[in-house]
């Protein structure tokens, strides 16, 4: 991978362009404005259930319709990976009644710099029910999980004391609404560990075991939990289902960015004045999430900003320029959409100890499976501490560099990809900053690793 | 080869040490057992219920010594050996005896730049202990944790992986460990958002004990 792929910039033509249309007046759809709407009465007063009760009720949805509209909304997966979702709906195997089905509805929002799943389960709980349910009858799945993670344990009585009305309505169970179709909802609670939000893992983790990731494939479709067909999709992307349906993949379609539309919940923190999570439309310029978000604290400058959760590469400040949030933009620039936690750093900020705790992370989180990322993501952690309490070597950043080639795409699951990637680029792209740390050479550096690689 | 088996890198656990819960008191209740059972039925086979047990287990327990563990694989009939893993496994169950409130302070990303240390700290000197230690009095046990998904409200920390306490200052840990040490737990707190300061007076929700917005976060003391 070239250098200059990283520093390409978009083409703005002067005036920055934002894919978001009018998005000072956007209607909030997946958190509206309206108070208490976590409780059912409100909701259903709000026009909730009324996609479910199209769709069962109604003779023209068929399961499979559900799917193409679906598809044609062209709603990609919220959880960090942006797989198309109703790409992934129709890779389940054709219905076999012995054979049981599950839906995985991934709440184990770990990411670092993300929040906003916690926030959709406190005021929209029902929504979410309703996509899974949506999803439950477009696959014909009788059975789905929403996996919560242990720390949110507050969201996860709260959720289960909505779920249980939603229950006593009829909404969920046997013979929802009288139209013979019956699935359950199964909260299942968690005991942190960031790796059950890969859904393999999250899968072993459900059957109660050690969230080891799995071997793909074969893929969750083919053999997922206790070896069943199985879909997983993040909350987010499970609570768009009744929007799509409400209102029609065309709308949905025509929400943001074209390649990327619908809308999306940014988690801002950071030195921002204004953190939280906002809805707006995909295809946001940063520089306009910047000001909503009231601007940088204490008028201080950009430095850097990490545009998805700690997996996704940094951005430098002169980067974001024009640039939009939406996966093709973002890829431009050499970042990713990821899970649209962002992070804004000011000119303060200290690039090598962000990197050391982010390496941490890593560290500690990395589950033992597979020797690069176990010994890997240690290595990391230990020599950017090292630079990091100034005893490091220039060397050690190239070394560094070579240990991210060693982990990335040799292990069972993405975790020592995302492990390394925010490693490489930082160091790439605030190399300055990691020199200045670093002992002084008194004889050139940089060649002795990529002499070997080669 | 040989070496490295007598010397290990990492001492291997103790596999039968001595019970830390009296024999007597290593029962299920009814009640309890009934609870087991209820979520076993949620699931095709009786693992998939091993980490809402092993729950129920810590919070009637404090911690998870392998006495209880396997008390609760045989009472959901699965290998002692896999719900050890599973309890080994998952960083929120607690292999030792902890103070009765464990304050997980969130230092990762986000609660790193925003402060999350400063805070650890000054919880460290005002409690007299290091991470990871508990005080004499058995009363608290302070964690460094990785990110507990609140990070808008940085720097922030979790109560014995119960309710979530937001934007800290050291003003606002000195209240937090007053009202605990008078046996009061911290309110959920309901973090209302930033767009519905105009539309909804910045309150989503009428039923919470607790409402914060979202603040700016605090300039660190380690920054300057």
């Amino acid at each position: 991978m070239t250098e200059s792929f990283y520093f390409t910039m978009e083409a703005t033509n002067g005036t920055p362009q934002t894919k978001a249309g009018d998005w000072s007046n956007y209607q909030r759809v997946l958190l509206p404005p309206i108070r208490d709407l976590h409780k059912l009465e409100v909701y259903e007063e709000n026009g909730g259930y009324k996609a479910l009760r199209e769709v069962l009720a109604n003779s023209d949805w068929e399961p499979s319709k559900v799917t193409d509209e679906v598809k044609a909304s062209g709603l990609k997966g919220r959880g960090g990976a942006g797989f198309p979702t109703g790409l992934k709906w129709s890779f389940m195997p054709p219905v076999d009644p012995d054979i049981p089905r599950f839906l995985c509805c991934n709440g184990d929002e770990s990411e670092p710099g993300t929040f906003k799943d916690r926030q959709l389960m406190e005021y929209n709980p029902h929504l979410i029910f309703e996509g899974c349910l949506i999803a439950n009858y477009a696959m014909s799945i009788k059975t789905c999980y929403i996996y919560v993670r242990g720390e949110f344990a507050d969201w996860i009585t709260h959720m289960e004391r909505e779920l249980a009305k939603a229950y006593d309505k009829g909404y969920v169970g046997e013979n929802i609404m009288g139209t013979g179709f019956s699935t359950d909802i199964v909260i299942h609670k968690g005991a942190g560990a960031y790796i059950c939000g890969e859904e393999t893992s999250l899968m072993e983790s459900l059957e109660g075991k050690r969230a080891y990731p799995r071997i793909k494939p074969p893929f969750p479709a083919q053999r997922g939990i206790w070896g069943y067909p199985t879909t997983i999709n993040n909350v987010e992307t499970l609570a768009c289902a009744p929007i799509i349906i409400n209102r029609g993949g065309k709308w949905y379609a025509g929400i943001g960015a074209e390649t990327h539309p619908g809308p999306v919940l940014y988690g801002i923190s950071g030195h921002v004045n204004k953190p939280g999570v906002y809805e707006y439309p995909t295809g946001m310029l940063i520089t306009d999430l910047l000001e909503v978000a009231g601007g940088m604290r204490g008028g201080k400058k950009l430095k850097a900003l990490v545009p998805g959760g700690c997996s996704v590469p940094v951005l430098r400040a002169e980067m974001i320029d024009g640039v939009t949030m939406d996966a093709d933009s973002l890829r431009t620039v050499g970042s990713m959409m990821g899970t649209g936690g962002m992070l804004f750093l000011d000119e303060d900020t200290d690039m090598v100890s962000f990197l050391r705790r982010v390496t941490h992370f890593y560290h500690h989180e990395s589950c033992g499976q597979c020797t690069p990322c176990r010994e890997g993501t240690g290595w990391l952690e230990n020599l950017v501490t090292r630079i990091d309490e100034g005893e490091g070597n220039l060397r050690d950043l190239d070394l560094l560099l070579d240990l991210c080639d060693q982990m990335e795409g040799r292990t069972v699951c993405a975790l020592a990809d995302a492990a390394a990637w925010p490693v490489r680029n930082t160091i790439n792209r605030f190399r300055d900053e990691f020199e200045a740390k670093c002992k002084p050479a008194v004889f050139a550096t940089g060649g002795e690793v990529e002499a070997v690689v080669d | 080869m040989a070496d490295f088996i007598k010397n290990p890198v990492v001492p291997l656990p103790d596999q039968d040490p001595e019970p830390q819960i009296p024999a007597e008191e290593l029962v299920f209740t009814d009640a309890e057992k009934q609870q087991i059972a209820h979520w076993v039925t949620r699931y095709p086979t009786a693992d998939g219920a091993v980490m809402r047990a092993l729950w129920l287990a810590q919070e009637k327990f404090g911690f998870l010594p392998p006495e209880v563990v396997r008390l609760t694989a045989e009472e959901l009939g699965i290998p002692y050996a896999q719900a050890y893993g599973v309890a080994t496994f998952y960083t929120q169950y607690y292999k030792k005896k902890m103070g009765r409130h464990v304050l997980d302070v969130c230092t990762c990303f986000s609660c790193q730049v925003c402060g999350g240390y400063d805070i650890l700290h000054y919880l460290e000197e005002k409690l007299g202990i290091h991470k990871g230690e508990s005080t004499d009095d058995g009363l608290f046990t302070i964690q460094e944790v990785e990110c507990l998904g609140a990070c808008g409200s940085a720097p922030m920390l979790q109560v014995t992986n119960g309710p979530f306490v937001h934007n800290l200052t050291p003003a606002k840990v000195d209240q937090l460990i007053e009202d605990l040490k008078q046996g009061k737990t911290p309110p959920f707190v309901s973090v209302t958002l930033p767009q519905d300061e105009a539309d909804l007076g910045g309150n989503r929700r009428s039923d919470a004990a607790a409402v914060e917005a979202y603040q700016t976060p605090p300039v660190s003391a380690t920054v300057e």
